[in-house]
Parts: structure tokens; C-alpha cells; sequence
């Protein structure tokens, strides 16, 4: 019988050192998953070479379209999932359009925000945010309501395609803290309030923000802007020609 | 009936799985409160398992559920050593009954886990062989004393 005791209380004894191990090492590698401090987001040219957003489409393509957005945000989700698609098809795969994404996680309404936002730019490290980000929208009501989300997360990765490991070992650790906490930064800086928000701009043209995010006015507001631009260089080449006419 | 006996193996046996069980079970709960790292997870998909909606009943974790039964199981089990609790039935048919419902709840999470996540996690796959071996010592158990009191 005291056989029988010792080897139970070996169990027991490697039982509690592998769990408290575990937590124990768990914790010392915890998630950010709150904004971090930057040095430097005061001085604008810091913050804009730090807070870098997301590009999709040709670099060179004449208007931007930016978005910034919260992984918790259900207007996000519909943004990314319906209107898009649509953007994509009709400006980005064509080359007349870029879209840029960046980060603006509302970590006093929506815990999990920032984590996702670490979690896009881990899987963007693999070459898999785009897949990553329509995952983590498409199962969004699944995940906001979890006590704990990061295996979630690493699900979704996987789905996406990137490498689990590398993924987790990101994930699990403060990666990309930095940038989106500059993210969000430039959206304060710029007085941006709500999520979605889509920014347009044409060339190194100032950018105008849009009040609404469905397609039908994104459309519009890029015809207009184009527009505006024909227009512009019209008056310009009728200045320039003027003289010799 | 007589109380002087050999120590029960079957007893013995269940006791030990029970303790090993507890520990898998702690484990997989840390890792779902997000206590832990990413789960160690050398065979299969144990995120995919962990992540799945099948990974809770209601607002309780199914590891939560784990660790429950696998205390009943070794409570019982460790009364069952004590010379008040040696020769009791008793005893026996509740670690016959505690297992049968570990069996089936680890029956339905491995077909979960083949059919329905598509993903293995190895730790529930232990925890289940683990239920088994349980099922197997608990069901001994019950043939030992119906042995001997038909004796």
C-alpha cells in the first residue's frame, strides 16, 4: 500500500510542476495586449514613418484608399466582407486604386482589438494578412465573445495559411506592438472618431474622409475626386497653353 | 463479510489515472482561461480543438468538466482504500457509474474531434485512453466483489 502512495504522490508531484511550469511560462511570455509606449509619436515624421499601414494593389496606383479599422468592430466586419470586394474588383485589380489598411483598435470598448490587431500584422509577417483578416471578420461573433481568444486567433492563422508556430511564437509575445500602437496614434492625430473610416486621396493630395462607408459612396467620392484631378490639370494645360495660342 | 483483504488493484489503478487524468485536464483548462502558452502539441491540431465550439458546454469548458469527473473519480477511488471503504460495493458501482459517463463524454468529444472539427488534440486523445483504462479497472472491480461475494 505505501508503494501504491509513493507512486501516486510521484504523479501528483510532476502533475503540479508540469502545469505550474506551464502557466508559470505562460505568463512571463503573455500577449500584448494593450497599447505600448513609442518614443517619438510626438514629433509627426516619427509617427508617420512608424504607423505603417497595410498595402494591397499597385504601390503606384494614382488614389489611395485607406481604412482604418477594429477587429471587434461589427461595421468593420460588414465593411471588409460586403463593400471591399467590390473595391477590389472595380479600382484595386485594375490598377487605379490602392488600399491601405491600418489599425485604430478602440481597446476601451473592445478588449480583444488590440490583440487582433497584433494578430493581423503576425500573420502579414507570413505573407497572410488579407486571408488572416477575412477569417477573423467572418467568424467575429464567435471570437468577441470568448474569455480567451489567442487559440482562436491561431486557428485562424492556420486557416489563413501561415505557420502555426511561427504565428503563436509571434502572437505570444509584444511583435507589432509598436506599429499599431503608432496605428492608432495617427488616427487620433487625425481627429478620426469611429470605425470604419475610409479616407480617400488622390496623388500627394490631401485626403478626404468619407462619411459614410457603403460602396455607392465610395464610387462616388472617387469619380468625383478623378473628376476634380481631369479638371485641375485641364485649367493647368489651358494656362500653360494660353500664351502661345 | 471480511474487511482483511488485499489492497484492491483495480482501485489502485484508477486512483493513479484519476491523478494523471486531473493534471491533463488542469492543463488544458489553463491553456483555455489563457493562463498558459500555446498548448505543447507535438501530434494533431490542439488549437483547432481548443478553439472549437465544441470546446465548452455553455459557458463551461469541457477541460473544466474533465477535471470534475477526474476528481469524483479519484475521491471515490481513494475512499475505496481506506479499510471503511475496502469491501464496500458501494464504492465500486459509483467508480463503475463515474466512469461509464467519462467514457461516453470522451466517446462523443473523440468522434466530435474526428467527424465533425476534423482536428486532433493529443491531450483529449490521452485523457481519453486514460477514461478507458478507468472504465476497464472500474468494470474489473465490480466482477472482483461480485466474485467474491458469490463466493
Amino acid at each position: 500500500m505505501t508503494k501504491f502512495y509513493w507512486i501516486l504522490a510521484v504523479v501528483a508531484v510532476a502533475g503540479i510542476a508540469a502545469v505550474g511550469y506551464s502557466v508559470g511560462s505562460g505568463t512571463m511570455g503573455k500577449a500584448a495586449t494593450e497599447p505600448v509606449e513609442v518614443e517619438g509619436l510626438d514629433q509627426m515624421e516619427t509617427l508617420v514613418s512608424m504607423a505603417q499601414g497595410i498595402t494591397k494593389g499597385d504601390p503606384d496606383a494614382p488614389i489611395t484608399i485607406a481604412e482604418f479599422s477594429d477587429y471587434q468592430c461589427p461595421g468593420c466586419g460588414a465593411f471588409v466582407l460586403t463593400v471591399k470586394p467590390q473595391i477590389e474588383l472595380n479600382y484595386i485589380q485594375n490598377g487605379k486604386a490602392k488600399f491601405v489598411y491600418y489599425d485604430f483598435p478602440l481597446i476601451s470598448i473592445h478588449p480583444y482589438s488590440f490583440l487582433a490587431a497584433r494578430a493581423g500584422r503576425c500573420a502579414n509577417d507570413q505573407g497572410k494578412f488579407w486571408e488572416f483578416q477575412n477569417i477573423i471578420y467572418r467568424n467575429q461573433s464567435t471570437w468577441v465573445t470568448k474569455t480567451s481568444v489567442e487559440g482562436d486567433f491561431v486557428d485562424y492563422a492556420v486557416q489563413a495559411g501561415a505557420e502555426k508556430k511561427t504565428f503563436e511564437a509571434c502572437l505570444k509575445s509584444d511583435a507589432h506592438a509598436d506599429v499599431v500602437s503608432a496605428n492608432l496614434r495617427l488616427a487620433e492625430e487625425l481627429g478620426i472618431e469611429g470605425t470604419p473610416t475610409v479616407m480617400i486621396s488622390m496623388g500627394r493630395g490631401m485626403a478626404r474622409r468619407l462619411m459614410s462607408f457603403d460602396y455607392a459612396s465610395i464610387r462616388d467620392a472617387i469619380e468625383t475626386l478623378v473628376a476634380e484631378s481631369r479638371a485641375a490639370s485641364g485649367a493647368q494645360t489651358d494656362t500653360t497653353t494660353a500664351p502661345g495660342s | 463479510m471480511s474487511t482483511s483483504q488485499a489492497p484492491p488493484l483495480n482501485r489502485m489503478v484508477i486512483a493513479i489515472l484519476s491523478m494523471a487524468g486531473l493534471f491533463v485536464a488542469l492543463y488544458l483548462l489553463a491553456s483555455k482561461l489563457g493562463l498558459t502558452g500555446p498548448l505543447i502539441c507535438g501530434i494533431g491540431e490542439c488549437a483547432t480543438v481548443q478553439a472549437s465550439r465544441w470546446s465548452t458546454v455553455g459557458p463551461v469548458p469541457v477541460s473544466a468538466l474533465g477535471a470534475g469527473g477526474y476528481i469524483a473519480l479519484l475521491a471515490v477511488s481513494l475512499f475505496g482504500l481506506q479499510p471503511a471503504g475496502l469491501a464496500s460495493r458501494t464504492v465500486s458501482a459509483l467508480l463503475l457509474g463515474l466512469s461509464a459517463v467519462a467514457l461516453a463524454f470522451s466517446a462523443w468529444l473523440t468522434f466530435l474531434e474526428a467527424f465533425v472539427i476534423r482536428a486532433w488534440c493529443q491531450w483529449c486523445v490521452i485523457s481519453a485512453i486514460l477514461v478507458a483504462i478507468i472504465f476497464v479497472a472500474a468494470l474489473a472491480e465490480v466482477r472482483r466483489l461480485r466474485g467474491r461475494s458469490e463466493a
